[in-house]
């Protein structure tokens, strides 16, 4: 005579149940991932930052390339502009005496070039002074 | 089956116990992510700290496997929610492979109908291979307990693949 719940009970058997996908698989390989391997994992990523950070550094402060020498400026021109003058109406001081304002205004133009990069620099200076000049009286 | 005390390679095991073991996790959850966080997790406890241990791997792991559904459950705030979530918001399909033969499908299907506290012991001692002294010990209920809710279940299943064979 045959069980009724045994004949069930191997059918239920011969349902498959779904299998866990990779990720689980892999989540899981990550989780037992032997300790000295992970430690191998952590060593190899700290040797890799290191190498990186010595190569920035070789390369910021070792390789850095020749070329940029500072450019080797030479003279080549030094002008004056012809002062331009510009007489006020004499001013008395506060000690009494008097003086006549004169403003003097100029430009000085220094040149240099740097024959091998081909660069120049020019400095150019508006000048501007006021000054007085005492007069006699009588 | 590959014993679980004497194997080096997980993977081994895993391959060839995984499914069930997944199955078992499912039955105890909401989702099918929430399967494989509680598989994973009580898996990787069984194998780094359990399966040395003496008695049954196969009861070793399906605690490891409650334990950790329950834990998820009590995190997720859903422990009120548990018997509608388990018996109301489950998808038998992705259970089980698909099967070609009509029963077997029908079978399948049945399974969800089960209350959950049957379809617990069903699953257990189908796909956990658990005596019911197991299961009882397992549930926190008696073996006589366990083995009366396999016989409900059983009669349910049978009345329920009828009734769908002659529909």
């Amino acid at each position: 005579m045959t069980d009724p719940d045994h004949d069930l009970e191997q059918a239920l058997r011969a349902l498959r149940p779904a299998a866990p996908g990779p990720a689980v698989t892999a989540r899981i390989d990550a989780e037992l991932a032997p300790p000295v391997a992970r430690r191998g994992v952590i060593i190899a990523w700290s040797a890799g930052f290191a190498a990186a950070a010595a190569a920035l550094v070789a390369f910021v402060f070792v390789a850095e390339p020749a070329e940029p020498e500072a450019p080797a400026y030479q003279l080549v021109r030094a002008e004056r502009t012809r002062p331009e003058v510009q007489l006020f109406r004499p001013v008395e001081l506060a000690d009494g005496s008097y003086a006549r304002p004169v403003r003097v205004r100029w430009e000085d133009t220094t040149r240099w070039e740097d024959a091998r990069t081909q660069t120049r620099l020019i400095d150019h200076r508006p000048n501007d002074r006021l000054a007085f000049l005492p007069l006699e009286t009588n | 089956m590959h014993d679980a005390h004497a194997a080096q390679d997980w993977r081994a095991w895993f391959a060839e116990n995984g499914a069930r073991l997944r199955l078992i996790a499912r039955q105890w959850t909401r989702s099918e992510a929430d399967a494989d966080d509680v598989l994973q997790e009580a898996f990787v406890r069984f194998w780094k700290h359990q399966r040395h241990l003496p008695g049954n791997p196969n009861a070793l792991v399906v605690t490891s496997i409650r334990r950790s559904a329950l834990d998820l459950l009590r995190r997720s705030d859903r422990r009120t929610l548990r018997e509608k979530a388990v018996g109301e918001d489950m998808e038998t399909v992705t259970w089980f492979e698909p099967e070609a033969d009509p029963r077997l499908a029908a079978l399948a299907e049945s399974l969800k109908l089960l209350p959950a506290e049957q379809r617990e012991v069903v699953v257990l001692k189908v796909w956990g291979d658990l005596t019911f002294d197991e299961i009882g010990e397992q549930l926190s209920i008696s073996p006589n307990t366990a083995a009366s809710r396999w016989r409900y279940a059983m009669e349910a299943l049978r009345r329920n693949i009828t009734a769908r064979t002659h529909d």
